[in-house]
């Protein structure tokens, strides 16, 4: 996917989520910035080095989990771990003992001796994250690292990240998982068909694009007809099979849930439980996105 | 560490398995001592310039020349690996440029090459020690056609693992492609008496050159036409170099 005029800056020790749908150009982006392949125009600078003239000074300075899976197929865990220290010319002593910790940190103490072959995928994707923190680094590219793991070791290497990140390590993070984005993002841009649509906070973008809440009310079993007694009141669905799950979706919604409450009690309807979900980035995201998406469809 | 060296040992590290080691020394001792011996009763000596060499130790010193051109299928093997297994983009995100990788895979094949010949010289020598007649010219003869030999097959290793997408097609592209080296060339027999087509196409090969440079050195016997082949070895070695950086330095990420 080709992008086109994207306009990013992100700030030291930081992470930088990097959001869109499949083909918006996230990979092209990180492949841009990363120094693989070079942009027709504009300028990248990473780091404070033009990125375009001085692509090595650059990848001295930058670390890169990229998308598609990377290791050595003949060799085992340990020593997968201590080659890539080797390749990233770190001192044996240092080596040795990051090889121990990430091994520790990543879990991966007891498949140290198993040939990456025979790994699974996550356990490889693991090797592949783990491998990426053996040497120094100012910036940290993740390109989707937790494809592939389970919860507990997706919640683990989240974890892990925010340590490094307290530690001064900036990222720059790309995931579909948004509630991945949210626990850890500092700052997210979102990326539609190689434009950026939106940069912002999460809560910031919330603020924008999130005035409209879901709030949901599940009634008591009632011989009374609740879609009569609710005529006159918009955004809201009721459950018709079961007659008793009401759902508000408004900008309005404390307004409307206001007036449906005074309904039920005038109507002696029980309430069961009622719960207002907050809006996540991911509803803000597919607003976002579908928002983008018809200005598109309307200019075409 | 420059960053060349530490591509090097990762190579060598990656690729030094017990299974190319075992095709990298059984299979040449097979050929020299099951075929050697057993070839013996039907080819009772070989003609090499004015020299006549028993089968042992013609096939013997051919091997040493057949091993340096196995050897650099690490070249193609490792490229292959690498795009398959996606560390050629991990190695291109690190500290290093294409320039660092393609001239690591010349130094490891080089190596390699260079120990191939080594090891098959001293485990062939007792079958060519008589017939040996070393001078001043025998190491860098030998040295020669290694470092030569690993260039130019490592080249051509290393442009069909960059030409080629699935991993059947690089196996049988690149096994009938040496296959094509090996038999079609005077490591194993003699272009004389070779039926015409058959030795015209040996010196189409530059496995023949490289052989024969190598029984030059080794058995003391250079002439002007060693001389002419070697200057065919560098040249072509230089033209298939650069095509393969090419193809290399182009390849897509």
């Amino acid at each position: 996917m080709a992008v086109d005029h994207i306009d990013l800056s992100v700030n030291s020790g930081n992470i930088f989520g990097f959001l869109g749908p499949n083909g918006a150009g996230k990979t092209t982006t990180i492949k841009l910035l990363t120094t693989l392949i070079a942009p027709t125009s504009g300028t990248i600078n990473i780091l404070g080095i033009d990125a375009i003239r001085h692509p090595l000074e650059v990848r001295k300075k930058i670390g890169v989990v990229l998308q598609q899976p990377s290791y050595e197929p003949t060799l085992n865990v340990e020593k997968s771990l201590e080659k890539y220290g080797m390749m990233w010319n770190v001192e044996v002593k240092t080596r040795k003992d990051r090889v121990e910790e990430l091994l520790t940190a990543f879990d991966l103490n007891e498949i140290r001796n198993m040939k990456n072959d025979d790994l699974s995928i996550g356990q490889r994707r693991r090797v592949q994250v783990a491998r990426e923190f053996i040497h120094d680094m100012d910036l940290l590219f993740l390109d989707e690292p937790t494809v592939g793991l389970d919860p507990s070791a997706r919640r683990g290497l989240l974890d892990f990240i925010k340590k490094k990140v307290k530690e001064g390590l900036t990222i720059f993070f790309t995931t579909h998982i948004l509630n991945e984005a949210e626990y850890l993002c500092d700052e997210v841009a979102i990326i539609n068909k190689g434009k950026i649509i939106a940069v912002d906070t999460p809560d910031e973008l919330k603020n924008k694009f999130g005035r409209e809440k879901t709030i949901k009310i599940r009634i008591s079993e009632t011989s009374k007809d609740v879609s009569a007694l609710l005529v006159g009141i918009r955004d809201y669905e009721i459950d018709l099979n079961s007659g008793t799950n009401i759902t508000i979706r408004s900008s309005d919604s404390e307004e409307v849930l206001l007036k449906i409450l005074q309904i039920l009690t005038v109507n002696n309807i029980p309430i069961e439980d009622l719960s207002v979900m907050p809006t996540t980035l991911e509803e803000i995201f597919l607003t976002v996105v579908n928002n983008s998406n018809a200005s598109n469809n309307q200019i075409s | 560490m420059h960053p060349i060296i530490r591509l090097v040992n990762r190579n060598l590290t990656i690729s030094l398995n017990k299974g190319f080691l075992i095709w990298q020394v059984i299979f040449p001792l097979i050929y020299i001592f099951v075929a050697g011996f057993a070839y013996t009763a039907l080819i009772h000596s070989v003609p090499f310039g004015n020299k006549s060499l028993d089968y042992p130790a013609f096939i013997a010193s051919g091997m040493i020349g057949f091993n340096i051109m196995n050897s650099t299928l690490i070249s193609g093997i490792i490229i292959w690996n690498d795009r398959r297994h996606g560390m050629f983009e991990q190695i291109l995100v690190g500290p290093f440029t294409r320039a660092h990788y393609i001239l690591s895979n010349v130094y490891t094949i080089g190596i390699v090459g260079l120990i191939s010949a080594a090891l098959i010289t001293a485990v062939g020598y007792p079958l060519f020690f008589k017939s040996v007649e070393f001078n001043f010219y025998t190491i860098p003869l030998v040295v020669f056609a290694s470092v030569t030999g690993s260039i130019l097959f490592g080249s051509i290793a290393s442009i069909i693992s960059t030409r080629l997408q699935s991993s059947e097609g690089f196996n049988v592209v690149i096994n009938t492609v040496f296959l094509f080296f090996a038999f079609v060339s005077t490591a194993f027999y003699p272009a004389e008496g070779a039926p015409e087509p058959l030795s015209t196409a040996f010196y189409l090969n530059p496995l023949t050159y490289l052989v024969d440079v190598v029984r030059a050195g080794i058995f003391g016997n250079f002439s002007t036409f060693i001389g002419i082949e070697m200057i065919a070895l560098v040249v072509m070695a230089l033209i298939l170099f650069t095509i393969a950086t090419k193809f290399l330095s182009r390849l897509e990420l």
